[in-house]
């Protein structure tokens, strides 16, 4: 198969592939560039775990050719937080929203995109977003809790966690 | 006991950090230099003979560097239980999905190629699916040498069954069916495999079991247990499904052949095929009681689907046949299970093992006992309930039971008594509860207890040694919390290495909701040995006795005059400067006070202590559609003492969820032999939108077997579940659900044949 130059800034640093044009944007990103934050589960887009921000929207990386992302600015788990961890990384720590951790990557992505688009959302919008996110350890309760408590202008509103 | 200082605290897990900034290597994370991909190809029928194999061209396409298939492998029988497993297929296909020939290659893509290049000449056999189906004479055989498909039997019987039936005021009698479900991980069962120039090989896989997975390993590969090594890295959850699975060692055959590390990852589609579902179950269960709702007798009989091998599903069936009768206070039990093989994927551990699916037998039953009895559900439950200090039917002795505060404090909280006489139109609330162990003494035969070594260094950093399994549920925060507190330091000095064979102690593994008293128990004795050995140095420094000395947030103190103290740190350098650079290291163990049960009789005291607990959900049925959705949930459980209430809350969610998904929509769907719906498209798990707010509440009797009063959660967090919301189900629409998943177009119809709403 004939290879084909892609340019993507990926968390912000530029990169120049040459990749046949069959490979899907997940591959790229595991593989070459060794981001391995971004999880495979289920290669059909119907688990979330993969979910990556393409110019700002969150797309399944496992579904997108890398070709497709040829020229766009890609945010990774790994460059959410940039030098800091993020408030909503923060967040998903503190309130019990990870434990076996494979789904967090692509649910704190998903998590980014919303509260980039709506810094205030509602528990219905928060669920609306993370819904193609599967988490099989937690119930989604405190993943909820943990993107509700970031929204959430007021401490008060937070909600406590035993 | 004296004032916790980190036990009983919620602490974020010691990995989340990792985990959430990607940081974390999972297993399908891992590479070796000069790595391959491995892939397997699968029987595309259920039952089939093997003609021929040609992996010629296979073989000669470029980049392929290793194509194996039986041939290839040592050809030994083997099976963690009973040895009917080979690493592929011999002389036939025994299911879809059975494991044929495997390729290396350098990359995935010639991988797939070279799989598509394998020529395999099948001669399709007939086959069965049903475990009913497969005990009727005449029935295909899926192993020749077993007559009537049957792999194993069980029975146990302990008091006069027939005549306290006889003698009981009512009696249920009815025939329920749980049904095939896929544990769905996250991450898929993967493992990498490495071969040295000796010949050892090195496995990194995501494993509940380590050890024992070692033991079986290495008569697979026809090796000794010292040449092969298992590292269990952070993997993707496991909910009972990573235990041993051929995949593994096909990623170390391919590994020997082409002399280079192999990484075998399944597709999501391939992990439905061939990973380890749930056990599904056929029961008879007959039940009695008297007026005053006093369980008189139980009497069932149950028939498991094995699947083309036996995993642990005769285990599981046996479980399913007396576990629950030490629930309540029942005397006069009886129990046959016959685990029979199919031509379906080998069944074997799913949070509950067994225990969930009789439960929900068992409540259900009692949910129509407390009917005809006009009794309160949670009436029934209180008077039946086993207690603190009883000894149960099977010789279980129950240390703590907190089963009646639970019913007691989940009935309160939900509002219980209100919603049930309140009666509205397709809307119901129903409870249910379940018993557990920590630990199952006959799981492993030659122990069942926990161990664990804790090293200090010179710069005071702890580091525990378990052999244990944390698969996401948090158990290494669990353990670090205990050795804290014990060595009294901060959490933020203690780490917790990965699980190595080479390194760790033979830990069993984490099953049977063992982890914490187990484990924990281990890791605890551990690190009193490290804190005497450094309280003999700190008593030294300080001028008095070791029983004088104390250490609380990392400063070693005396007791009597807490005017110095040396910092932990300084202590831990000392002792290192004193023995010539070993670092302390405290070793220790915990020898559970269990027996092996009778072989006869059944009866002994498998398990040290025993978590209780009761739910309670409430749905909405939709009457045009027969859609269940659940709109509320309370969950009250004896957790003994919760090490970390936090990741104990996130257990009982967790479990709930699992048991939803379970219930209203999860089901491993067969056509022709085959399995339809092998992937996330057509097999749904719950999203969030299917899940209520779950609201957990702890109760803490304090187990005397626990190390700091705790129990486990992991299982019975899922064990109620199904009855809870089943019965919610019976309550909104008068509707007994007897088979899961609930299925709607049926519910709808059994509604409409009741004609009349039973709560109009």
């Amino acid at each position: 198969m004939k290879h084909v130059r892609i340019h993507l800034v990926v968390n912000g640093e530029d990169y120049s592939l040459f990749i046949t044009p069959n490979r899907v944007l997940l591959d790229v990103l595991r593989e070459d560039l060794e981001l391995t934050g971004t999880k495979e589960g289920c290669g059909l887009g119907k688990c979330g775990a993969c979910t990556v921000l393409l110019d700002g929207r969150p797309v399944h990386a496992c579904l997108t050719l890398a070709l497709q992302a040829d020229g766009c600015q890609i945010t990774t788990i790994e460059g959410i937080g940039e030098k800091e961890v993020h408030p909503l990384q923060e967040a998903f720590i503190d309130k019990g929203a990870i434990q076996c951790g494979f789904c967090t990557p692509g649910m704190i992505n998903t998590a980014k995109a919303l509260l980039d688009a709506n810094a205030n959302p509602s528990e219905d919008e928060i669920k609306q977003a993370i819904a193609g996110n599967l988490c099989r350890c937690t119930g989604y309760n405190k993943i909820v809790d943990a993107i509700h408590s970031c929204g959430c202008q007021s401490e008060k509103e937070k909600g406590e966690v035993r | 006991m004296s004032q916790l200082d980190i036990v009983g605290k919620s602490f974020p897990q010691i990995a989340a950090r990792e985990k959430a900034t990607g940081e974390t290597k999972f297993v399908t994370d891992l590479v070796l230099p000069r790595m391959l991909c491995g892939q397997v190809l699968r029987s595309p029928y259920p039952h089939a003979k093997i003609i021929s194999i040609d992996t010629a061209k296979a073989a000669a396409l470029p980049g392929v560097k290793a194509v194996v298939t039986f041939q290839d492998t040592p050809k030994i029988k083997f099976g963690p239980r009973s040895e009917d497993w080979t690493i592929f297929a011999s002389d036939k296909t025994r299911f879809h999905g059975d494991e044929v020939a495997a390729v290396a290659a350098v990359d995935a893509d010639i991988a797939e190629q070279a799989l598509e290049l394998i020529r395999v000449e099948y001669k399709e056999l007939p086959y069965i699916i049903s475990p009913l189906d497969a005990m009727k004479q005449g029935a295909p055989l899926v192993h020749e040498d077993k007559p009537g498909n049957i792999g194993a039997e069980f029975k146990v019987e302990a008091g006069d069954v027939d005549r306290a039936m006889d003698d009981s005021y009512v009696v249920y009698e009815d025939h329920f069916y749980t049904n095939q479900v896929y544990q769905a991980y996250m991450e898929p069962m993967s493992a990498l495999a490495d071969v040295d120039l000796s010949g050892r090989v090195s496995i990194w896989t995501g494993t509940q079991i380590p050890n024992m997975m070692r033991m079986t390993y290495a008569k697979a590969l026809g090796m000794s247990p010292d040449n092969l090594r298992i590292v269990v890295p952070e993997y993707g959850g496991a909910f009972g499904g990573k235990m041993e699975n051929n995949i593994h060692l096909i990623a170390a055959v391919l590994a020997q052949k082409s002399g280079r590390p192999v990484k075998l990852v399944n597709t999501r589609h391939d992990d439905f095929l061939a990973g380890n579902p749930r056990v599904p179950m056929h029961f008879d269960i007959k039940i009695g009681a008297t007026q005053d709702g006093i369980l008189t007798a139980k009497d069932v009989k149950v028939v498991g689907a094995a699947g083309a091998r036996l995993v642990y599903s005769q285990v599981i069936v046996a479980t399913a046949c007396y576990r629950v009768d030490s629930l309540y206070r029942l005397k006069n039990v009886r129990a046959k299970g016959y685990t029979v093989y199919t031509n379906s994927v080998p069944t074997a551990c799913f949070r509950g093992f067994g225990n969930s699916q009789s439960t929900f037998v068992l409540e259900s039953a009692l949910d129509e006992l407390a009917i005809q009895l006009k009794i309160d559900p949670a009436e029934l439950r209180i008077k039946n309930g086993m207690g603190s200090n009883e000894t149960s039917v099977h010789g279980w002795k129950i240390g703590s039971s907190g089963l009646r505060e639970c019913v007691t404090k989940a009935s309160k909280a939900a509002n219980w008594s209100q919603k049930k006489n309140n009666k509205t139109p397709f809307k119901g609330i129903g409870l249910a509860c379940c018993n557990h162990v920590s630990g199952n003494r006959p799981f492993a035969r030659e122990f069942d207890g926990g161990s664990g070594i804790v090293r200090v260094g010179k710069d005071g950093r702890i580091t525990v040694f378990h052999g244990e399994s944390d698969m996401g549920q948090g158990q290494n925060t669990t353990f670090a919390q205990i050795v804290a507190e014990r060595l009294g330091v901060t959490m933020d000095m203690v780490n917790v290495a990965q699980v190595d064979t080479d390194i760790s102690p033979f830990g069993l593994g984490s099953f049977a909701t063992r982890g914490t008293l187990m484990g924990g128990n281990g890791v605890l004795a551990a690190a009193k040995d490290a804190y005497d050995q450094m309280a003999d140095i700190a008593a030294d420094m300080l001028n008095t006795k070791a029983a004088d000395v104390a250490c609380r947030k990392a400063m070693f103190f005396s007791k009597s005059s807490s005017e110095t103290k040396i910092s932990f740190q300084d202590i831990a350098s000392e002792a290192t400067i004193r023995h010539h650079g070993a670092p302390i290291v405290g070793t220790g163990f915990y020898k559970p006070p269990t027996e092996l049960p009778d072989p006869d009789t059944k009866k002994g005291n498998i398990s040290p202590a025993y978590p209780f607990g009761c739910q309670i959900a409430e749905v909405e049925v939709d009457p045009d559609t027969g859609q269940v959705s659940v709109t509320n949930f309370v969950a009250a459980h004896d957790v003994g003492r919760a090490i970390n209430p936090m990741a104990t809350v996130g257990q009982i969610q967790g479990g709930i969820a699992q048991g939803l998904g379970w219930t209203l929509m999860e089901n491993m769907a067969y056509e022709d032999g085959k399995m339809i719906n092998a992937d996330f498209v057509d097999y749904i798990v719950p999203s969030c939108f299917d899940i209520p707010d779950i609201k957990a509440i702890l109760v803490e009797p304090i187990e005397p077997n626990g190390p700091y009063g705790a129990k486990g959660i992991g299982e019975p967090a899922l064990n109620p579940t199904m009855a809870a919301i089943t019965n919610a189900i019976y309550d909104a629409t008068g509707v007994r659900i007897k088979e899961l998943p609930v299925n709607p177009q049926k519910l709808l119809a059994q509604i409409q044949k009741l004609g009349k709403h039973v709560k109009e």
